[in-house]
Parts: C-alpha cells; structure tokens; sequence
C-alpha cells in the first residue's frame, strides 16, 4: 500500500477502509491534503467542503467501529461532476444561470452512491451546462491537465478527468453525451465509462439531450469503474428509461482472462488522420491484446459521417428545445460559445430532427450487422493528444463548430448508437501527455468491455501513473 | 436535402420564439452546414412502415459473436 492514502485505487481504499487498516478520516485528510496541493494550478473543484467532508469521515469511522457499514464504499472520499442534484446543495452545472441552484432532491445515480456510504469532498468544475468537449468555462475558468498545466482536459466532465489523474478524488461521475466523459478521460490519462444508453438512471442529472445522455463513472482502473457501475446500474422508478433485468457481476467480469476474444479494429474513419503519437500508441495497444491471447481482425463500420450528422442534428435540437426559455430570458447570462451551440438547434426542423431519430435503430442494427464477428471494438478516442488551452480558446467565431467537430470525430457515432464503450489509458506522446483508446461494446455489454479494459491495465502501468505537481 | 441558408434559419428563429439577427444566422448556417451535407444520404430514404421505436427494439435483440 502507499503511504499516501489518496493513492491508492478505489477498490483499494474501499477495502482498507473496511478492513480498518486505514480510517476514513485519514484517507479524506489525505485526499483534502491533495486539492490544497493541486487546487490552485489545476482549478478541478467547483466547491471544497473540508469540513464537512472530515465530519462525515468521523462518522463514517464511528459507525464502522460499531460494527455498522453502510455498503461497498462506506467512507470513502468522492466528488462529482457539478451536475448531479444533491438536495439542499447548490448545483451550478457549471454555468452563470444556475450558480445558486439549490437542489430539491438528489440524482438516483449520486443517491445509490451515497447509499453506499461514500463521503462528500464538494463538487467538480465542467464544461457550462455540459455543452462542450474542451474544458473551457467562462464563468468558472478553465480545468487545466495534471500532466501540462497549460493543456486542455477535454470535456465537459473537465473537473472529473482532472481530479482523478491528480488522485484528488478515488472517481467521480461524468456523463457522456457527445464524448464528455471519454474525452477527459483520454486527455488525463485515467478510465471512463460511457454506458449503455437506458443502463444507469438519468434522474437527477442535468439534462442536455434525452435520446443521448448517460451517466457513468471515471476512476483510476477498469476495475474501479466496474464497482461503481455495479452499485449505479439498474432500473429506476424516477426513470422510465433506465431498463430492468438482472445486473451482470461487473467485477467478476474484470478478473477474467481475455483468451479467445475476438476484438474488432476499424478499417477507416477512426484511423485516419491519426497524429503519428496516437497512431504508434493504437498499434502498441492491439500488440498487447494480442499478447494476452485476443485475435485482433479488421472490421468495416459503415456510415461513420451519417452517424456523426445525426448525432448533431439529435443533439442539437435537443438542447435547444431544453434551454429556449432561458435563451430567450437569459441569453446574456450564457457563456458566448455554449450559446452560439444552442442556437445551432435553431437550424434543424422538426421534420429533420425526426428522420435522425427514427434513423437510429437500423443504424444499430447495420453496427451490429458489422459487428457480428466481434466481441468488442477497439479505437481512438481522438486523433490527437491534448492541445493548449489558448489554441483551443475558439469560443463563438464562426469557425468553432469544426474544431468541436474535430475533437469529437470518434466519439458522436458512439453516443447516437447508444452503445457503451470505456476509454483506458494507453500510452503516453514522446512529450509526456497521456493518449486512450476506446473499447466499444454492444448494447448492454459494459461487462466485455471491463473484462478487456481490466486485462488490459493487467498488463501495463499506464494507469497507475501519477502526474507530479509543477 | 439542402442545407438552409442564413436567411431561412432566421425565419425559423423568429417561429420557435429565439429571435436571432443576421449575422448570427449566418453563423449558424456555416456551423451546421456539414451536418446537412452529412446526413443528405439518409434524409428522405427511411421506409414509411419503419417503427420509429425501432432503436429500442435494436438494443434490446440479442447480438451473437
């Protein structure tokens, strides 16, 4: 074990803590001691709450001592992306508009969390409204990387990918609509699990798009999503589409060997135009699935640019009709960007809007069809590593939409199929940023995807890397 | 499909009630173009007897290796 509680992973500390080899107090301690550290450069939180947050450890430690345990993470230290509603907190969802928001109930998905006993360190900075893959805010500041300061996060779930490759929380919910917990997850270099649409309830969390939103978790390893996945999961009455049915035991899923598996390589669209970093690390990445006995083929995805338009048409038209009232009460309390993105929603009619959502299922079932011979897929999240954040800077000019375009190339085909997929630290650029890969599964099947993410970080240490404070 | 024009998304701002002025519509135009061009392959091609619920019904199939 690390000296350095905060260290350790998830699944480490949740055991220690059990097993009293190590109090709660003292992991949020070390923790806290952490975000004094990283604070100031990196700009993660939304809010710190330390003393609330030792207050609950000591109870958390009091209760343990008196044989009572709340669940899988009685005591453990966690923050969220500031988006899911936590009753009787403010939740500012990143933006101007709801900065005192304060919450009337608490999100199913952040609710069965605490059910099982976690401790609340405060809230995790965003993309505004969630409407952004960078981790530019103009309210807030923008997250930086805990690998090059001057270096985006990635977005919108920026706080959560920047906290937890920082090791200043042990996880913290994302949610992905358009690649915003992947994306982070890709640029700092720890896990993220973009679920199955329907998987996880969205009761609770902010919304931006109802046909594309899901919920889902970043952590240290596969096998700490898997733990998180597993107490989130599931139906839920607030919730009509998160679906019903039996739960596969997702941590059972991460211990087996990955011997005989068939994964599935693009032949085009998501290699093409690779910077030759992300290019060299994809093609290290397959050599070691190779070696842990899994047959690489190459698989033809079909229409690629369709989906992506499709995304954009559901997406947009979504968000709009979500924000109207306060585009048009409030269009001056929007950040410029996020505001010229919503008005994009403006463009598409209801008769478009209908085709791209009535296009989804045999758009699933042509994946699918492609898919057939594979037991996941395996590719890029972006083609390239993290920019600055002053190149990235690109707010409303006319020309932002096709760098948003360019950063989310591989991850909107994925959100407008609903599929889920897990985005695992690979390798590292020849200047030190980290680069992921994405495990794309079939609908449902978040245990494959685990179960080759956690045999995968069996096999290498990218994980486990911690970035050093400038 | 046509992508629309600028002066065509301000007709359609001003109908849902978001008013925008010219040079946003431009804007706007340029920045949702590709998606037109993008999704023009499927638009007006989807079978009239398609259940529009059909994407559920995808995800839950059971798909064999």
């Amino acid at each position: 074990m690390s000296t350095e509680p905060a260290l350790m992973s998830l699944t480490a500390v949740a055991k220690a803590i059990a097993g009293k080899t190590v109090s709660s107090r003292e992991v949020t301690k070390s923790c806290l001691d952490r975000i004094a550290q990283w604070q100031p450069s990196l700009n993660a939180f939304m809010a710190i709450e330390a003393d609330a947050a030792l207050a609950a450890a000591d109870a958390a430690d009091a209760a343990l001592a008196k044989g009572k345990v709340s669940g899988a993470l009685h005591g453990v230290p966690l923050a969220h992306k500031d988006m899911y509603y936590d009753a009787g907190h403010v939740v500012t969802c990143g933006s101007k508009i709801r900065r005192d928001f304060v919450a009337t109930t608490t999100a199913t998905a952040l609710q069965r969390l605490k059910d099982a006993g976690t401790v609340r360190l405060g809230t995790l900075q965003m993309v505004e409204f969630a409407y952004g893959p960078t981790g530019h805010n103009p309210h807030y500041g923008p997250v930086h990387n805990p690998w090059a300061v001057d270096r985006i996060t990635g977005g919108s779930s920026s706080g959560s990918g920047s906290a937890v490759a920082a090791r200043l929380t042990f996880a913290a919910l994302g949610s992905d609509t358009g690649g915003s917990i992947r994306l982070p997850a890709h640029f700092c270099g720890v896990t993220g699990l973009k679920t199955t649409v329907g998987r996880v309830s969205r009761a609770g969390a902010m919304p931006l798009s109802q046909s594309l939103d899901t919920v889902g978790p970043l952590a240290q390893s596969a096998e700490d999503c898997a733990l998180l996945l597993g107490l989130m999961a599931g139906a839920d009455p607030a919730d009509p589409t998160a679906i019903a049915g039996p739960l596969p035991d997702y941590m059972a899923a991460t211990r087996q060997s990955i011997k005989g598996l068939t994964i599935g390589v693009p032949t085009a669209f998501y290699v093409d135009d690779l910077d030759p970093d992300v290019a060299r690390i994809l093609d290290e990445t397959l050599a070691v699935l190779k070696r842990e006995g899994a047959t690489i083929v190459q698989v033809e995805l079909p229409e690629q640019r369709q989906l992506t338009a499709a995304c954009q048409f559901v997406l947009t038209t979504e968000a709009a009709a979500f924000h109207r009232r306060w585009m048009i009460e409030r269009a001056g309390d929007y950040g410029a960007q996020v505001l010229m993105r919503l008005r994009n929603g403006l463009a598409v009619s209801g008769v478009s809007y209908l085709e791209a959502m009535r296009w989804r299922g045999p758009a699933l079932a042509a994946h699918n069809a492609a898919v057939a011979g594979v037991d996941a897929m395996i590719m890029p999240v972006a083609p390239v590593a993290a920019p600055t954040i002053a190149e990235s800077d690109v707010g409303n000019s006319p020309d932002a939409e096709a760098v948003i375009q360019r950063l989310t190339r591989f991850t909107r085909p994925i959100n407008y199929l609903g599929l889920p997929s897990l985005s695992i630290p690979t390798g590292f650029t020849k200047d030190g940023l980290p680069v992921g890969m994405q495990l794309v599964g079939r609908s449902f099947d978040e245990a494959m995807i685990l179960r080759i993410g956690a045999a995968f970080q069996r096999a290498t240490d990218f994980h486990d890397r911690v970035p050093k404070p400038a | 499909m046509t992508k629309p024009t600028a002066k065509e998304i301000k007709a359609m701002a001003d109908v849902t009630g978001v008013p925008v002025d010219a040079v946003i519509a431009g804007h706007i135009a340029h920045s949702m173009g590709p998606a037109f061009e993008g999704f023009a392959q499927v638009a007006g091609t989807l079978p009239f007897d398609l259940e529009p619920a059909s994407f559920r019904l995808v995800q839950a199939a059971k798909v064999f290796k």
